[in-house]
């Protein structure tokens, strides 16, 4: 069966941040950027830091919902 | 290899495949023939049945403190991080990849294949698990003014409070407006989470595995909406068109109440090469996932 499997993907910034910068396989090599790097990104964006948790909601846990399977 | 300015190996992803179809010459080391223009000398390097495909690149822009001070810049992230990603995707065309993360280097090629060494068997095994199977990404979105509106629209329990603040004491009134705030904010968080998870159940149900990962901003999705769902899936390519089809009928259902699905993909297995975690389901996003290598 013939069918189209390709939809718009840009590599637009949301991309980026969300897949090739901070997905991926990551191994201890000689040089991996690190979390706090990525953290810089979001502070040139000038995406408004005003607390630590606001920085881990950002770009840490997902947001809790019901959609979770309770740990 | 050893020449002075290109003193550092980046890697892209792996593959298992031989890569005889990407050399465009004879000569000894296979090239990543359709990356040419924009990977500089990307080629493949073979180890123990994996080829990892790599190119080597400038301490001038990749060594620690340069990498750092790049970081700062966004263009240039955006340039080499799209530079990273169609590489890959041009391995991807033709086989099965393991899409490491931007910005994976290694000092020597010898580094790098005692990291292989290290996690051949880990590696192997989820190439396997791969094969036949595409990584989509679907993003919801929700125009909370419009939601609000055909909630207040559509529930008469608000109609009846409205009725209620025209009748009664300005005192009343401010109370009962205040309670009328609280009511809609609870029933849009509500819907928000009953909405997303549905679309996410229904989609769901296409995928071999799932990842609901953290939400962006809107500085970073620049969309006027909010984004309220962030999911990828891992679907068989033969259950792709049946997914894009549930994707296409939700996006209709869904929009009149103010809900937008972006849908993308096929995308390299980003959310899905950790080797611990096949076949679990609905998996909440795991940050730490990577380190299992490490």
């Amino acid at each position: 069966m013939e069918y189209v499997t390709t939809k718009s993907k840009d590599v637009t910034l949301l991309e980026v941040l969300d897949r090739v910068l901070d997905k991926g396989v990551v191994i201890s090599g000689d040089l991996v950027i690190s979390l706090a790097e990525i953290d810089l990104i979001y502070v040139g964006l000038k995406v408004l830091i005003s607390s630590v948790e606001t920085m881990e909601r950002l770009r840490g846990a997902p947001f809790a919902s019901p959609m979770q399977e309770p740990t | 290899m050893k020449s002075q300015d290109k003193g550092l190996i980046y890697l892209y992803c792996l593959t298992n495949k031989p890569p005889h179809q990407y050399i465009g010459g004879g000569g000894k080391i296979p090239k990543l023939k359709e990356a040419e223009d924009l990977v500089d000398n990307a080629h493949f390097l073979y180890y123990q049945g994996l080829y990892a495909v790599v190119s080597n690149v400038s301490t001038d822009e990749f060594s620690e403190e340069n990498l750092k001070n790049n970081l700062a810049d966004l263009e240039w992230i955006k340039t080499k991080a799209g530079i990273h990603e169609k590489a890959i995707e041009t391995v991807m065309k033709n086989s099965c990849v393991i899409p490491f993360k931007f910005g994976t280097i290694f000092n020597t090629e010898e580094n790098l294949k005692i990291m292989l060494k290290k996690h051949i068997s880990k590696f192997k095994d989820t190439l396997k698990y791969l094969e036949g199977k595409e990584e989509w990404g679907v993003k919801i979105y929700c125009d909370i003014d419009k939601l609000k509106e055909n909630l207040i629209r559509e529930d008469k329990e608000f109609l009846n409070i409205d009725k209620e603040i025209n009748s009664v004491s300005p005192g009343k009134a401010f109370i009962l407006k205040k309670k009328k705030v609280e009511l809609v904010n609870t029933n849009v968080n509500k819907k928000l989470n009953d909405y997303g998870q549905l679309i996410f159940e229904k989609l769901n149900q296409h995928s071999i595995e799932s990842r609901i990962n953290k939400l962006l901003p809107k500085e970073v999705t620049e969309r006027k909406e909010e984004m309220i769902l962030n999911s990828a899936f891992l679907i068989k390519k033969n259950k792709v068109e049946n997914f894009m089809e549930a994707e296409s009928a939700l996006k209709e259902i869904f929009q009149e109440m103010g809900f937008f699905l972006d849908c993308t993909g096929p995308w390299p297995p980003y959310n899905f090469c950790e080797a611990t975690t096949y076949g679990a389901k609905r998996t909440p996003a795991c940050r730490q996932a990577g380190k299992l290598y490490g």
